[in-house]
């Protein structure tokens, strides 16, 4: 009948049972159902954006009059979001860059150097990894003032190099490295960077990707910590300028919709590109931590 | 010969662990700078009266008495709880029940896995502010139009009370859920199929085999996710911050949001949100500790 195996509780066989067919029935629309819920939110805020204020307060149709693209063109240069995309870039790719090198090599450390007290720091991490960081962004942004480094990508890019999840995830792919391979090498006279840079790294490409698609997601999402440190400058990410609207309540409600399909439309893109490894990588990933 | 070969082994070793620590250290400057030093030094700023960046003295235990003895405290003490307890009723059983109705279809199933992933992809801030919209109390809000169309007159939700918690919680389910259902669909996928061959030969029908296969199997997996949902949950506080300000008259208002409003909120009172912030850490600690104290005796069962 299909050619697709079944892998779930049900059986072929049970499916002669009219009660299962019918269960079956009830499980595919359910999946649809949720599908729907899942994707309307999204979809109803772009057909939003193509409405302007009056049509947005006041007509009840979920379709918008006109597919014209003038209000998102409007809205992109009335807030001069472009300054803001390149902002948010440039914010993202140094936070992916440090969340790579400075995970890893600390990863590396723990997961196959392993030196003398190694399992100290390990614990710390797998403790921090519990403890939220905006738990302690109080004397965090202090630090970070204190150092003058306020108004400046540094400490948001160093602050991806230093996530207990991303380390416990390089830990963990690394304690799956075949030791022979590393004990090899070190026989043949490598030192351990070598051994990082030769060995361990080109054999890392796929925890290096998942962590990288995290990195990217959350640097942009995140808005927090560079609300302190950017706020009022002229290096403000995305994020940040969202957070500036919705609590100063400076824009219209039309304009507001826009500005959130703005924000969403980089992580979509990620999304699609890379929705094989989302769905599937990263959870046999997640699943061991 | 013996010694001296030990000894030049002994140095050579201590060499490599020095090189390894050495590679090891710039990520550990960050996770100090970043993670360590400021929650041992957010212990220290809560014991000190401050104004601006500035510790100016040490009074002891008086920021977490004048914190606690306020009312907004035990107010968002007993939200932050409430929180905790919709977030359980909402979202812990959805993502299991999710695993299951997905992982039972045959076609489609990366379809509907990628779909139900895409919401947990969106900023989260843009998440809130979009379904602002939805929950907006205006005869414009999403929810009342389609209220509408079944002929119910449009409704207020953020302004209500005893709703307010409960949709907080269902916006912070609609992102994660199907996330946290794909987590559940790799812990299903690990059960034996032949398990399930064998149940339906001693004639066990489709509910019992998921009701003594399927769900025991996941059984420690949804424990540790159920913790870590509790931890997350704990910390609410830009969905509130964004959605309703805290309001109606404080009903949102949660313990992280009170740390920020002290800290960020115009009176720069440091030590208060500090005060707030060790509290917080406190009480999470105990529920991680409930959690490994139950999670070893269950292991010593097995």
């Amino acid at each position: 009948m299909t050619s697709i195996r079944r892998t779930g509780v049900i059986r072929e066989y049970d499916m002669h049972a009219s009660s299962v067919r019918f269960g079956y029935g009830l499980i595919i629309f359910l999946c649809i159902l949720t599908v729907i819920i899942a994707v309307f939110p999204l979809i109803w805020v772009i057909l939003a954006g193509f409405k302007d204020l009056k049509e947005f307060v006041s007509s009840p149709a979920i379709l918008p009059r006109s597919l014209d693209p003038e209000p998102f063109m409007t809205t992109w240069n009335q807030l001069g979001i472009a300054r803001n995309y390149l902002n948010s870039l440039i914010s993202v790719a140094g936070s992916v860059v440090c969340a790579l090198i400075f995970n890893g090599l600390l990863g590396y450390g723990i997961g196959i150097l392993k030196p003398r007290g190694y399992r100290i720091v390990k614990r710390l991490i797998m403790v921090s990894m519990l403890m939220p960081t905006t738990i302690s962004i109080v004397p965090l942004f202090m630090n970070i003032q204190n150092l003058n480094l306020g108004n400046s990508f540094v400490p948001l890019w160093l602050s991806y190099g230093a996530n207990a999840m991303y380390v416990i995830l390089f830990i963990q792919f690394f304690e799956s490295l075949p030791s022979s391979i590393i004990e090899a090498s070190r026989i043949d006279g490598c030192n351990q960077l070598q051994i990082f840079f030769r060995i361990v790294l080109p054999l890392s490409k796929p925890i290096c990707a998942v962590i990288a698609i995290f990195a990217v997601n959350a640097a942009w999402s995140d808005f927090l910590l560079p609300y302190l440190v950017l706020r009022g400058g002229e290096l403000q990410t995305v994020m940040v300028r969202l957070f500036v609207f919705s609590t100063e309540q400076t824009v219209n409600a039309d304009t507001m919709m826009r500005a959130v399909v703005f924000s969403m439309i980089p992580p979509i893109i990620l999304f699609f590109i890379f929705q094989k490894q989302l769905t599937e990588n990263t959870v046999s990933v997640g699943i061991k931590g | 010969m013996q010694t001296a070969r030990r000894k030049r082994f002994s140095g050579a070793r201590a060499k490599e662990n020095f090189h390894s620590w050495l590679i090891m250290l710039p990520g550990l400057a960050l996770m100090t700078f970043f993670v360590w030093e400021p929650l041992i030094e957010s212990i220290r700023m809560s014991l000190y009266k401050t104004r601006n960046v500035e510790l100016v003295r040490f009074i002891g235990l008086d920021n977490f008495i004048s914190v606690i003895n306020k009312d907004d405290f035990t107010q968002a003490l007993t939200n932050t709880f409430s929180y905790t307890f919709w977030s359980l009723l909402i979202g812990f059983v959805l993502p299991i029940l999710l695993a299951l109705l997905i992982g039972e279809t045959v076609r489609g199933k990366s379809f509907f896995r990628t779909a139900v992933y895409l919401p947990n992809m969106l900023p989260g801030l843009a998440v809130i502010i979009l379904w602002s919209a939805f929950f907006s109390g205006e005869k414009s809000g999403v929810l009342n139009i389609l209220l509408g169309h079944l002929n119910i007159p449009p409704q207020s939700y953020l302004t209500r009370y005893e709703l307010v918690i409960p949709i907080i919680i269902v916006i912070a389910t609609w992102k994660g859920a199907g996330a946290t259902a794909l987590i559940y669909m790799a812990g299903m996928a690990g059960v034996n199929p032949e398990l399930y061959e064998a149940a339906a030969i001693d004639g066990a029908g489709v509910t019992r085999r998921i009701w003594h296969i399927l769900l025991p199997a996941i059984r420690k997996l949804a424990g540790t996710l159920l913790i870590l949902q509790i931890i997350s949950v704990f910390q609410i506080m830009y969905e509130p911050m964004v959605l309703t300000k805290g309001g109606p008259d404080n009903a949102s208002l949660s313990l992280m949001q009170l740390m920020w409003q002290y800290a960020f909120g115009g009176s720069m009172n440091y030590g208060k949100a500090s005060a707030v912030a060790v509290i917080v850490t406190l009480i999470l600690l105990i529920m991680t500790a409930i959690y490994s104290y139950f999670n070893r005796r269950e292991s010593d069962w097995d």
